[in-house]
């Protein structure tokens, strides 16, 4: 078990040192994020849309934008420098390869929204009097580390077929709907400050951040064959 | 046997598909306060559950293939998968049908039909996946995301269904709102529609069997 981790967060680390070091896909991706926050409020406004109530669809749907964008490179980097096939004999495991990617997909996702996610809070003009913190960040935290668990799945799956790029948004949204849901209903709720009656949905998105991180010890051999 | 339009399957299906026609027209009581349109009904209902029938093909095609990895497991969930589509695009587009006249609006976000547009994309997106066909990885990598669909169906129905409802439920804890014509008509239509689902199947698969032969023959006439 040790062993195990120990290779996952070799590979982790790699995986951030890398996108660190040549920062040209993680800025693109901010600059992405920032404009799509930016269109989207300002559309907003020129409709005058009370905007504070579709602070949470908004967030979301950019949320979800900036995700396809910044894992689209998880496994697609690795197969075009002809790497995958190092790291699987350096790994041994698949599944140490899996966690590590959605690791570092998570980890970079929730850079990106740390600083994305303030800003549409100032652009949208949330009021922060009623808003309740700790599950607004619960709610953050669970839809990406969702998004990023099925998303790395997905990844695995198109980075593989060369030319199908878009397949990967096409095959990831219908997957993430269950996600969406929940995430922007717990978003809406922690900013009214009243949290009770939603905490199921907040079970949810928990049972469907489960089922993507577990589900992939049994799928991901499978993907990743050959 | 004899093929196409003179084969006695197709045939037999013909007629009782036009029996099952007749049975909702004429044997089916009216509606008492929806009136005709509620017949649309019959085959909505029908669609949709071959739609889920295919479905569950489909999964249970996917992990036939990851363990045998052969290429009729293959076939078998593509061809699902092609008609599950189109019965569900029939579901799509007979329920507004009924839905403007009864709900007054053509659409509406009820966890029935979000889950039934969410499972479209799935299916659409499983083709888009396997479209081209050919090398071994497209087959291994759609059976896996056939997997995961199957597992995520009931994910969208219950997130949906929780947020709310309208759809009539048709069956529940206290029996069905129907007279028992409507259950026989309802019966009927969907042991039909699954006939001709697996009429349809085992045409394509054989389709896409020929489609495999005529690319040997091509590539061992040309080498």
């Amino acid at each position: 078990m040790g062993r195990f981790w120990r290779k996952v967060f070799v590979i982790y680390w790699k995986d951030l040192r890398e996108e660190f070091r040549s920062a040209d896909h993680l800025l693109a991706t901010l600059v992405f994020g920032t404009m799509l926050v930016f269109v989207i409020s300002f559309a907003l406004e020129l409709v005058e849309i009370g905007s504070a109530q579709v602070f949470p669809a908004v967030l979301w749907v950019s949320v979800f934008f900036m995700a396809v964008l910044a894992l689209q490179r998880s496994f697609a980097k690795e197969q075009e420098d002809g790497t995958l096939d190092a790291l699987l004999l350096a790994s041994g495991d698949r599944s140490v390869l899996f966690y590590a990617k959605f690791l570092s997909s998570l980890t970079m996702l929730l850079l990106l929204e740390a600083i994305v996610v303030p800003l549409l809070w100032i652009f949208i003009e949330v009021e922060t009097a009623k808003v309740t913190f700790w599950f607004f960040l619960a709610a953050l935290l669970l839809g990406s580390w969702g998004l990023a668990a099925a998303g790395t799945l997905l990844n695995g799956i198109t980075a593989q077929l060369p030319g199908a790029r878009l397949l990967f948004p096409i095959l990831t949204f219908p997957i993430l709907i269950p996600l969406l849901i929940g995430a922007i209903l717990c978003t809406q709720r922690a900013l009214a400050g009243e949290v009770a009656p939603v905490l199921g949905w907040l079970y949810l998105l928990m049972i469907f951040d489960l089922v993507f991180t577990v589900l992939p010890l049994v799928l991901f051999d499978y993907v990743l064959e050959g | 046997m004899k093929q196409g339009l003179k084969s006695p399957v197709f045939l037999g299906l013909t007629a009782i598909m036009l029996i099952n026609i007749c049975v909702i027209v004429f044997y089916a009581p009216v509606e008492r306060t929806m009136g005709i349109v509620q017949k649309v009904f019959y085959f909505h209902v029908a669609s949709a559950w071959v739609g889920l029938l295919a479905l569950t093909v489909v999964f249970a095609a996917s992990i036939l293939y990851l363990w045998k990895r052969t290429e009729r497991a293959n076939d078998l969930a593509l061809a699902s998968a092609e008609i599950g589509t189109v019965f569900i695009s029939c579901t799509l587009l007979t329920g507004p049908l009924w839905a403007y006249p009864i709900w007054n609006t053509w659409w509406t976000w009820d966890p029935r039909l979000t889950t039934t547009l969410v499972l479209w994309f799935m299916y659409v997106a499983y083709i888009a996946l396997q479209g081209g066909g050919a090398a071994e990885a497209r087959k291994r990598l759609a059976a896996v995301y056939g997997i995961i669909c199957f597992v995520n169906v009931p994910l969208v129905f219950f997130s949906t269904r929780w947020w709310r409802s309208i759809h009539p439920v048709v069956v529940t804890g206290e029996g069905m709102g129907l007279t028992s014509e409507m259950k026989a008509a309802m019966f009927l239509s969907v042991g039909v529609f699954s006939l001709l689902y697996l009429h349809l199947l085992r045409l394509r698969i054989k389709s896409l069997a020929l489609q495999q032969r005529v690319k040997g023959l091509k590539a061992e006439l040309f080498s």
